[in-house]
Order: structure tokens, then sequence, then C-alpha cells
């Protein structure tokens, strides 16, 4: 054992070594790419793997030659999950690194602390985990799911498959948990849900203490009606509340919870075997059985010198943004951040799960809808999918001041907020 | 009192000079960014301004920190909680500013409360549209509060470790009340997408360049405020306040109102340094009440050297410009450096940089008598304390 | 928990293959079984087992087991059916019927058979009649519950004749919970219902109260009356017992800060330095569980349930040598200057944080209860966590372990004079730097073991320890700087109180409140709850 842990210690030194080796070994004629993910703080427990993932596109792309004649170059920082520090960093990379894009950025509030950066000085941030939609910006590309790709479908298959008619919406307070509870609570009201059927509960972020909860979604959930939980409980929070589920003898039979922020990776530090049958709803699974994923997953694995580590949906969003930012260039024949926000609508690739994911005018982007059901080996298993592809909704239908809005990023419309009602970009205006 | 004895004995040379020096800073700075052609070796490029701005609001929280702590005893956890206040302050000033250009487009509710479905501004936002408001806010929120909070802690003789802690369990609250979206604060997001500030836009770097001289400017006022408070007999009463409180009392004086009235000022200066920060940096969240990041403060003042007035602000240049530097350079192994750097200062250097170099000196030249600040760290009537971080 | 259903679809094989099932059958079920091959749906395997369920046959209880654990797979070759309980490149295989071995297939030439969860409550429900007679109680158990849970009038007879032979008594509750509730649904005299709401009323669970809910609506007459008594008096005693529940929530949760705040009741509330890497101790502790299990996983899995136990020690002794090391290296240098101890051990716990990060990655890792941590029993209406329960008794048992040694062996004594009166010790002879180094290193020790309690309830990440100091030394201080009592009752008494206020408050204004509570409570008493006396303690 520590054998095994001194030659982990080893390549995982050798290999940064070798990434700074190759940062500073061709510094003439590359093509810069920031990567802006923690690496230490609260956050990069998810975060580090999307850095990694990065770097081995990154490789993938030189060994195929690169982009447009030139290498590629990433260039590493660590944000420290501080959010204004983020801002600074995002600056640092397009100012004082002169990078031709930035792949970053996991919590909602890192994205709004970036935001105007990208915006003052013109760059381009692929985002790629699900979010709470809201938003539209033209300097941004969100690769994860909107409202409408994730927490919808989940429902709607709770709904009919399960036969679901009391809901618990358990969530970490803040600005994701809210807004998709939100949605869904208008969604469940329109399809005929009734109020007292409804429990809506908070908790702060990095709760550990699930007792009371979980004890209480036990009892609304012994009303005789068939009770699920819809859980946007964040990070941290979830390995003790699926403890606790366990523990109480929760069972996916009698109370499915259904989550979206619980991946591959969260799994991994759980042990599964209570949970089998919660769900998950994601765009990807690693279970994918598809010829594209199966060759990620590999690649991946060998990149990272460990064949137990798994893949996840956000690392796929990284994928397909990458993906698309190559093509765009290629196809604007310039990493010029103008004509690749010109090239890049339209543009569409492979995703893992055998299908071609295309970049829509609002900066967001289609794709299929997995609901996955946890297994004992710590994966998902896919039981429902859409047909076709989702297209991502930056403004819900659901909300009462965004459902007139759409985006458009293409000329003549340019712009994020437009509104159809009254035919003026900037949002609802005066009501 | 303070300010007789002040006009009587004006400033000591190195405090001259350290004021001399930052006004020159606040002034050469933007200068060379905004006139200096880009390719001078001089230039000073946009991002750095912005970054060494941060810097001075940083130094003027570790400054106010050492009044209270450094001179007066009290080790306070939980100053991230004034700068935090004021900082909201502004933050708020800045949200009504924003005006109909949110992506709602709605004239007065920010963007988020638009999001949450609110349907009127809450109560405590009213008057932020106006800047003098927002201004006398940043001064009398933290000022407000650290009053009660001292008026209650001083008064009951919580002292040491009991009053670190309660700071810490102050500014750990508020972190988690701030967070809480029905609070009407903007939730772990807080308030972001700043447009402009007394209608400049915030982004040009005019702005930028005049903010940072604000910074330095009122980091200058800061240091003055603080040579003049401590140089005077009342600050020699903070002194004894903090080596003997129990035979200052015998002596017939009022500890309690010498820690309220140090407290409050301090407050006050954490509060400005806040609202300087905000603009600059671009976003205000519940994150900066973090308990770990008023460890951090203290860190800061430490390194430098408490009890002393260069220290804290030499202690936040020097730690945050080795973070900014090293999470750059050594992504994966900046922390380490960090922790280094803290374990082998206070291993070799117990008085912190500033102490060190003033005892050398002091040696050097034995025949003046060390001024009265520097047995500090020889008696500390404080204490301890205590800890960290908040989830997020 | 895998292996436990493994046992249980054991069992049902055993039982299935003497049951004396004529030959002709078998085929007509065989036939049925391979239908699950061309399944193309949920909703047709749906229908296959309630064929299968409708043979009334009890040998297709392991199948239909089997297909709900996800372990029955087709061979993609000829379509037949097999059940594999193994996992791996090259599975066995066995008859779903017989359970008799079949051979062998590589894992890509069979396919599983996909279930979800509408599909394996379904098959609950299914053998729910067919298992009411199994040998295992805890099948039986499964069973009853499935019938009370979906009273049934046609099962009474079954259920009736099964409560008859029945020996569990937790089994039995169940029981005669689905014949109270089958009966109030079916055409018996008005005295057999009567009895049956009388029966419920003495259960007094949430399920029989909300039975009892939709019952009262449609009852009428002296039922009506009744039922609406038994719903009162039901929703009475649950409210009593829910205060019963927090109290223990809260004296569990009380625990959990008693661990994490009794080592550093002792480096900081001892010895006064302000330890900032007290967490980190905890996180080492808890990362020493993991690096025994996955020990353990790999090369000795029967040892599995031992592995806390196992861990305990170690864990102390990793934890105790680090601390050893810190105090040698950094904190003997600061004694008297407590407020230096705060700036080294803060550098200290991020050097740890980030050593953990790069050796172990930044995610969590897995470590699992033992079985005999899992799972949860009732006491009248409060569901007790068996993890929770243990972690209670531990925490009790390292306090009283460590007051022993405090206040009973000469180590103990030698302590407590070093810290109150250093140079006096010193006087007496007692070696201060030596006794130094032991309490910093039991200090360090007790979180290490903490940390092993805690990696059963929480993530094992480089973040544990950060996530408990802030309330750590917020118990220490409320309880009494010095003080090992004060500790004690602060932990739990901060636990109650944040879990009473949590159902009112929710769980963030509940925090919120007790910090509140903390601050205003060290106004009236500037030194914690037990405060120390003495000149020893003023500064």
């Amino acid at each position: 054992m520590t054998g095994k842990l001194k030659t982990l210690a080893l390549a995982s030194l050798a290999s940064t070594i070798m990434a700074t080796a190759s940062f500073t070994a061709n510094a003439q004629e590359t093509i810069k790419v920031g990567i802006l993910h923690s690496l230490s703080g609260t956050m990069a427990i998810s975060e580090t793997t999307l850095k990694d993932a990065m770097l081995m596109l990154i490789d993938e792309q030189n060994k195929k030659g690169g982009l447009l004649g030139k290498q590629l170059e990433a260039v590493v920082v660590d944000p420290a999950s501080d959010w204004p520090l983020f801002a600074e960093k995002a600056r640092e990379l397009i100012e004082g690194d002169d990078v031709a894009s930035v792949f970053g950025c996991w919590t909602s509030v890192s994205r709004k602390s970036v935001l105007p950066v990208f915006e003052e000085l013109n760059s381009l941030l692929f985002y790629p985990v699900q979010y709470e939609g809201e938003e539209s910006q033209r300097n941004v590309f969100y690769t994860g799911a909107a409202p409408n790709q994730q927490a919808i479908p989940a429902v709607d298959y709770l709904m009919e498959n399960e036969g679901v008619e009391r809901w618990v919406l358990a969530g970490t307070d803040y600005v994701y948990p809210r807004t998709t509870n939100k949605i869904l609570e208008a969604y469940l009201k329109a399809k005929g849900v009734a109020e007292e059927d409804i429990m809506i509960n908070y908790t702060p972020f990095g709760h550990s203490d699930w007792q009371t909860i979980v004890a209480d979604i036990s009892a609304f959930g012994s009303a005789g009606k068939k009770t699920a939980v819809v859980s946007t409980i964040n990070g941290d929070a979830n390995v003790p509340f699926y403890k606790e589920l366990g523990n109480q003898g929760i069972k996916a039979e009698d109370i499915p919870v259904v989550a979206f922020s619980v991946g591959e990776e969260e799994l991994a530090g759980l042990d599964t075997a209570p949970l089998v049958g919660h769900l998950a709803a994601w765009n990807y699974f690693q279970s994918a059985d598809t010829d594209e994923n199966a060759e990620f997953i590999e690649k991946w694995q060998a990149f990272i010198g460990d064949e137990n580590r798994v893949t996840n949906d956000p690392m796929e969003a990284h994928y397909i943004g990458f993906n698309m930012w190559i093509k765009a260039v290629e196809k604007a024949g310039t990493t010029d951040p103008d004509a690749v926000i010109d090239a890049i609508v339209g543009v569409s690739v492979p995703n893992l799960t055998g299908g071609f994911s295309a970049m829509m005018p609002n900066h967001h982007i289609t794709k299929p809808v997995l609901i996955g059901e946890i297994q004992e080996d710590g994966q998902f298993e896919t039981v429902w999918e859409t047909s076709g592809l989702v297209v991502g909704d930056a403004w819900s239908d659901y909300l009462p001041d965004s459902k007139d809005l759409i985006a458009d990023w293409r000329a003549p419309m340019s712009c994020g907020n437009f509104n159809t009602a009254t035919g003026q970009c900037g949002g609802k205006g005066v009501n | 009192m303070i300010l007789t004895h002040f006009l009587k004995k004006g400033l000591t040379w190195p405090i001259t000079l350290t004021i001399l020096i930052i006004l020159a800073i606040a002034v050469a700075v933007p200068f060379s960014n905004l006139y200096l052609d880009p390719a001078h070796p001089l230039h000073v490029p946009n991002h750095l301004v912005g970054l060494f701005g941060k810097y001075l609001t940083y130094a003027l929280l570790a400054l106010a920190l050492d009044l209270v702590w450094g001179y007066c005893g009290i080790l306070s956890l939980g100053h991230g909680a004034f700068f935090a206040l004021g900082g909201y302050a502004m933050g708020m000033y800045l949200m009504r500013q924003i005006g109909s250009r949110g992506v709602y487009g709605d004239p007065v509710l920010p963007d988020f409360m638009v999001f949450l479905n609110w349907q009127e501004l809450p109560w405590f936002w009213y008057g932020f549209d106006q800047f003098w408001f927002a201004a006398l806010m940043i001064i009398l929120v933290p000022g407000g509060l650290a009053f009660i909070f001292g008026w209650f802690a001083f008064r009951s003789r919580v002292t040491g470790v009991y009053l670190s802690i309660i700071t810490q369990a102050m500014t750990y609250a508020l972190l988690l009340a701030f967070f809480r979206n029905d609070m009407g604060f903007g939730g772990n997001n807080g308030l972001t997408d700043f447009k402009d500030i007394l209608g400049y836009d915030i982004q040009a770097s005019t702005t930028r360049a005049g903010l940072f001289s604000a910074s330095a400017i009122a980091l200058a006022l800061g240091v003055l405020i603080t040579a003049a408070i401590t140089g005077s007999q009342f600050g020699k009463l903070m002194i004894a306040v903090r080596d003997a409180e129990s035979r200052t009392r015998f002596l017939g004086y009022r500890p309690e109102m010498v820690k309220l009235f140090a407290f409050v000022v301090s407050a006050i200066m954490a509060g400005i340094a806040g609202a300087l920060y905000v603009p600059q940096v671009g976003i205000i969240n519940p994150g900066e009440f973090a308990p770990a990041n008023s460890i951090e403060v203290v860190v800061w003042t430490a390194v430098g050297g408490r009890g002393t007035i260069i220290g804290p602000i030499i202690g936040a240049l020097v730690v945050n410009g080795g973070k900014s530097w090293f999470t750059g350079a050594f992504p994966e192994y900046w922390l380490f450096a960090l922790g280094g750097l803290f374990v082998l200062v206070t291993l070799l250097l117990p008085k912190g940089i500033v102490g060190t170099v003033r005892d050398g000196w002091a040696k050097l030249r034995p025949a003046k008598q060390a001024p009265i600040e520097s047995d500090t760290t020889q008696k500390p009537a404080d204490q301890a304390n205590s800890q960290p971080q908040a989830a997020e | 928990m895998y292996r436990k259903s493994i046992l249980a679809l054991l069992t049902i094989w055993c039982l299935s293959l003497f049951a004396p099932v004529a030959n002709a059958q078998d085929a007509d079920l065989q036939a049925i079984i391979q239908k699950f091959a061309t399944s193309k749906n949920f909703n047709q395997t749906k229908a296959i087992v309630t064929e299968l369920a409708e043979t009334g046959d009890a040998s297709v209880a392991g199948v239909l087991n089997a297909l709900s654990d996800g372990s029955v797979y087709f061979r993609k070759s000829d379509n037949q059916v097999f059940v594999v309980p193994g996992s791996g490149k090259t599975l066995e295989l066995f008859d779903p019927l017989t359970g008799e071995a079949a051979g062998e297939a590589g894992k890509r030439d069979l396919k599983k058979v996909k279930v979800n969860n509408a599909l394996r409550r379904s098959i609950r429900d299914a053998i729910g009649g067919l298992t009411l007679a199994s040998e295992n109680p805890s099948v039986r158990l499964t069973a009853a519950n499935t019938l009370a849970a979906n009273p049934d009038v046609e099962a009474l007879p079954a259920i009736e004749a099964a409560l008859e032979r029945e020996t569990d008594d937790t089994v039995a509750k169940r029981l005669r919970q689905a014949q109270a509730s089958a009966i109030l649904i079916s055409d018996r005299s008005l005295e057999d219902k009567t009895n049956a709401v009388n029966v419920m009323t003495a259960l007094g669970n949430r399920e029989a109260l909300a039975f009892l809910t939709r019952f009262e609506a449609q009852a009428d007459g002296e039922l009506k009356t009744l039922a609406a008594r038994a719903i009162t008096k039901i929703e009475k005693n649950l409210k009593l017992w829910g205060m019963g529940q927090n109290v223990w929530y809260g004296v569990s949760l009380g625990s959990v800060l008693l661990l994490a705040a009794i080592g550093l009741a002792i480096t900081f509330g001892v010895m006064g330095v302000i330890n900032m890497a007290h967490g980190e101790m905890v996180m080492l502790g808890a990362y020493t569980t993991y690096l025994v299990q996955e020990i353990i996983r790999n090369s000795m899995p029967e040892l599995m349930d031992w592995s806390l136990l196992i861990a305990l020690p170690l864990a102390f002794m990793v934890s105790a040598l680090v601390g050893l090391v810190l105090e040698r290296g950094v904190i003997r240098f600061l004694y008297g200057r407590p407020l230096e101890t705060l700036l080294a051990t803060w550098g200290v716990s991020l050097i740890l944080q980030q050593a953990v990060r790069t050796l172990f990655g930044p995610s969590n890792q897995e470590v699992s209860n033992p079985s005999w941590m899992s799972g949860a029993f009732e006491l009248g209406q409060i569901t007790i966590t068996w993890n929770r329960l243990y972690i209670l008794i531990f925490a009790l048992c390292v306090f009283a372990v460590l007051l022993w040694a405090f206040n009973k062996t000469s180590l103990g004594l030698q302590m407590r004079a070093v810290t109150q009166n250093r140079r006096m010790a010193s006087a007496m002879g007692i070696r201060t730097p030596w006794v130094d180094a032991l309490t910093f290193m039991l200090g360090s020790g007790i979180a290490g073991i903490a940390g092993v309690a805690l990696s059963q309830i929480d993530n094992v990440s480089p973040n544990l320890g950060q996530s408990y100091i802030i309330d750590s030394f917020m118990v220490v201080v409320f309880g009494g700087v010095g003080n090992l009592w004060g500790t004690l009752v602060g932990a739990l008494s901060l636990g109650v109180f944040n879990k009473f206020l949590e159902p009112y408050a929710g769980a963030v204004l509940g925090k919120i409140l007790v910090l509140v509570f903390i601050i205003l409570f060290i106004q009236k008493k500037p030194r914690g709850l037990f405060a120390l006396k003495g000149r020893a303690i003023e500064t």
C-alpha cells in the first residue's frame, strides 16, 4: 500500500513537472488556453478533475498537430475557491498571459465574478457546469445543462414512470437550487400538484447533520402518496445526506431521490450499496455505451494513470466545448474572439453519448437528457432518455419575469435578453 | 486630547515618510498607467492597478486590526465582518446605480430580486441610490455594530480568548445570515455586475486609476489617524490597557471605554477599506465574512509586525503579493509555500518583519532608547484564540 | 449490505430447492423466465414479473429477487437467461430456477435485464405473499412491511395464518398492522373493525396515522368517531415522541461536537496552544481509516467488520506522531506566546491540507460503514441509527478514559501541574518539556481517533478538518477553557439546543441563533460554563 502511495505521489509530482516543463518549452508561437479551476479550497474537490481533463484534451489536440499550425499551451492558475480571486486570475490570464480562450469556473458565483472581466476585455469563457439559467452573455458559452435540460425532464420521468404525487425539493441555500426549485414549483403547480404536496427545504453549505431533515422527509413521505425527493444539494453535503438516508433505511423503491449535482465523481466517495435505485439526471453518464465514450474513458484513465478514475458530466461538457472552440477557430482561421463568437454558432461536434451537440445562438448547446439509477459499483444505469436532443433554454418559460425573454447573439439581434413582448433588447423593462 | 497632543507634537519622521511614500504612490501609479506608453519599462498595466489597489485596501484593513490588537490587546477574529459590511454598503450603492441596465431591465429592483420574484425593494435598500447615504452607512453600519458588540462585551469584561472566539462567532453568524437568499443581499452570489460609480464607468481605466488613488489616500489617512491616536496620551492609555488592564482600572481609568473607542474607530477603518475594495474587485459576497478571512488579516499583521504602524501595511502587501504570485506560478504547491512562510516567520521573526528590522537597527544604535511600542511581544496580555473556515 | 442480500437470495434458493415442485410446472416457469431475454422495456419486464408471480409458485422468488438485485442476465448468442451474482470479467452462471451452476461466460457475451425502481417495487409486492413463509426473519419482515404499506383484503387469510406461527416480535408487529389495515377495508364485522382501530392506535406510528386519516374520511357512524379519537391520540403521542426524537438528535449531534472538540480541549484548553491544525489531526485520523479499509478491501475482505477497531490505534498513533513533530519542531519554541501558536499552526494546517490533497487527490475517499454500524432500529416511534448510537457511546468512552487519565494517573497529575505552574512543577523535578510533548501528543491522538468516528458520517476529504474547527473552538470556549467537564456539557447542550431550534427556525437560522446565543452567554459568564477558579487562569 505504501508502495502504491509512493508511486502515486511520484507520478503526480512527475506529471506536474512535465506539465510545467511543457508549458515553458515552446514559448514562441503557441496559442495559449487558460484553465481557471480551483485547485485548493472547498471547490478543489470537483474542479481539479476538470483541470486535468482540460490538460488531457489540449495534449490530445497537440498530438493531432495543434491548432492553425501552432501548438496549444495550457496556462493553469489556482483561484483557490475564492470568488474575487477568480476575477483577478481571469484578468491576469487575459491581460497578462494573453490567452485565446478560458475554460473554467464551477459555481455560479465564480462565473458571476468573472463575467464583467470577460465582457470588458472581450475574451471567451467556456463554462462546463449545469447551472440555473437566466443568463446569456456574448463572451460566455454555457456547455453545461440549463434547467430545462436536467430538472424538468427528471420531474417528468418521476411523474410518469414512478407515479410520484408528493414532492420534497431539498437544496443548498444558494442561487442554483433556489432558481431550480422556483422553476420546478411553478412547473409542478402547472401540472396540478397541490401546495401541501410540495415541501421545500434549504440547508447551509457543507451541512453535515441530516438527521432531522431525513426524518422530516420520511414523515412527509408516509402520508400514503408516492413521494420523491428532488435534490439540488451541493457537493460536500451530499455524502452525509446519502449516508443518513441509507442508515435510516429510506430505500429508492419507497422514496426515490433524484439529484442534479451528484455524479460519478461524487459517488466515488461513497458506499453505494444502500443507495441503489436513487436517481440522477445528467446529459452524460460514464456508462454510456458508445465508441467515443469508450475511447474517451480509456484516454482519460491512461492520462491520469489510474484505471479506476471515473468520468463525469462536466468533463463531457469540456470535451464538447473544447472541440467546438477548435472547430470554430479553424472555421474562422483566427483565434480573435469576435471572429470565433461569429463562427461558433451552429458548430456541431460529436458528444459522448452517440449524437452531435450544436452551439445555439443563445450560446447554450443541444444535449440529450439521461436519467440514471445508481448501481452498486458507483455507476449509473440509464433508465430513460429523451428521444432527441434538447435545446438549452437561457430564459425559463416558467418564471414570470423571464418567459418573454430570448437570447440570440447572431447579427442583427446580438442580444442576450431580447424581449419578444416589447420587441426590444434589454430585459422586461418597465411594466 | 488626541488632537491637541497631535498638533503640539507633530509626527515622527518614519510616519511622515510612510505617508509621503503612500501619497507618492497614489499619484505615480495612476500616472504611469494612464500616460506612459505601454512599452515603457515603468508602465503599470491595467490589471496590476486593480491588483495593487486591492492590496492597499487590505493594508488599511490590517492597519485597522493592528490598532485594536497591536495597541490595545483586543485580538479580534471578526474584523473581516466590518470590512464586508462596508463592502456591502458600497455594493448596494453600486447595485442601485445599475438601474435598468440589469439583464431584466427592471428600473429599481436589482437582478437577483427579480430573479427571486420579489415585487418591491426591501426597506433596508432605500436610500442607497444616493452616494452620500451609502457613504454614511459605510461608516455607521460597521461602527454601529462594533459599538453595540463592544459595549456589551467590554462592559461584561469578556477578555482574551473568549473575546476572540465571540468575535469569530459574530462573523460566522453574519456569514451564515448573508448566505441566506431570504436576507435580500443576493445570497451566495452576493452583489456583482456593477456598471458605474458616481457616474463614471467602473470599467474605464481612468476610474480604476481614481479608485487606486482613493485607496492610497485612504490608507495614508488611516496611517495619520492611527499615528495620531497611538502617539497621544490616549494611545499610552491603550497600551496600558493592553499590558495591565486590571492595574489601569485600579488607577481610576475605565478600560472598557478605551477599548470601545479603539474598537469602533478600527471597525470604521475596516468598513472604509471594504467599501474601496468592492468597486475594484467587482464583487462582494458572503465569502468575505468567512472566519478564515479574518484569521488571514491577523496573519498579515503578525507577519508585518504588530504594534507598529508600518508593519501591518508591509505584512498585507507581502503576504497578498506572495499569494497572487504563488497561485499563478505554482498552482499546485502554493499552499506549502504560504503555510511554510507563516511557520518560518513565527519561529524566526517573532516580532514580524518590521519589529525584527527595528530591533536590529536599535542594536546597531544602542544609544537611542527603543520606542514604547517595541515590547509588545514580550508580555502579551492578549491571548488566544482560534480558528477558521466556513463552508464554501 | 450486499452480502446480506446475497444471503437472502441463497436462503430462498435453498428453500426452493427443497420445495416439492412438480416437474411439469418447471418447464412452464422456465418458458416464462426465458421471456426476460426478449423484453424490450420496463413495462414488458413488469408483465413477465406479474405472470411469474401469478403462478403462485414459491420457486420463482429466487429469480425475482435476483432480478431486483440486478443480477439477471441473458446470453446474447442464444437468449438464454441466467442468474449471475458476481462481478468481474468472467462470470459464473446459475440456472434461474434450480440455482444449479450453469457454466461461465465473459462479461461481453452477457446482457443485463434492466430494472428500475418501479420494477423493483412490483417485484417486492409480487413476492411479498410468496415469502411470508420464509425461514429468514428479515425476508419475512420485508414481506410484512409490503403488506402493511399496501393493505390487501385478499391477503388477509395468508396474513392471519402467518401471524399464528410468527415468532419474531418485529415481524409480528408489522403483520398485525397489515392485518388491521386489511380488516378496516374489508367487509368484516363492526367489532372486528373496532378492534382493528384499537390495534392501529396501539401501534401509533405515522403509517397508521396516515391510514386512519384516509379511513376516517370515508367511514361513518360509530367507526368515524372512533377513528377520529384514535387519530387525535396518535397525533398527541407522536408529538411527544417527536420531542424525544429531537433530544436524541441533539445528543447525537452533541456527541459529534464532543468528539471533534475533546482533543482541542487538551491542546487548547489545557495547554493554551491555539491549535488551528486541530481539524487536520482529525482529518489524518479519517484518512488512516480510509487506508486501513483500502488495505483490508484488497487483501483480507473478511476483516472489514473489524476495520474501525484496527484503525483506532493506528489513527491515534498517526495523529499523535504528527502532533509530536509539530510540538517538538514548532510549538515548543512558542510557549508563553499563545498568539504565535495561532499563526504557526495555521500555517501547519495549510501545509497538511495540501499534503493530503497531493497524496490522495482532492476528492472524497470512500469509507464504508461496517455492517454492525449500518441501519437503524426503532425505539417506540424513534428511529435510532446504529452509527449514531455507537458514536455517542464511543464519545462518552473517550471522555471517560481521558478524565481518568487526567485525574487518576501520575502523568495526568504532571500534566496538570505543568500547565498550572510550569516553574513550580519544574522545581519539583518534573521534566516539563517531556510532559509538554506527551500532552500535545495525547490531544492530537484523541483528535485522530475522533477522525475514525467522523469518517463514518461525513466526507473524507482534505477539507474535513476545516468544517469542524470553528465548532470545536466554540464548544471549548462555551464550556470553559481548561475544563473537560465543560467541554462535555457544552457539546451536548449546544447539540440539543441546535436540534430544538432546527424544526422551527430551519437549519441555517438555527445555527445562527446558536452562535448569537454563545455570544450572549459569554457576556453573562465571561469565562464559559465551567470557569476555572484561581489565579492560574488570569492573564
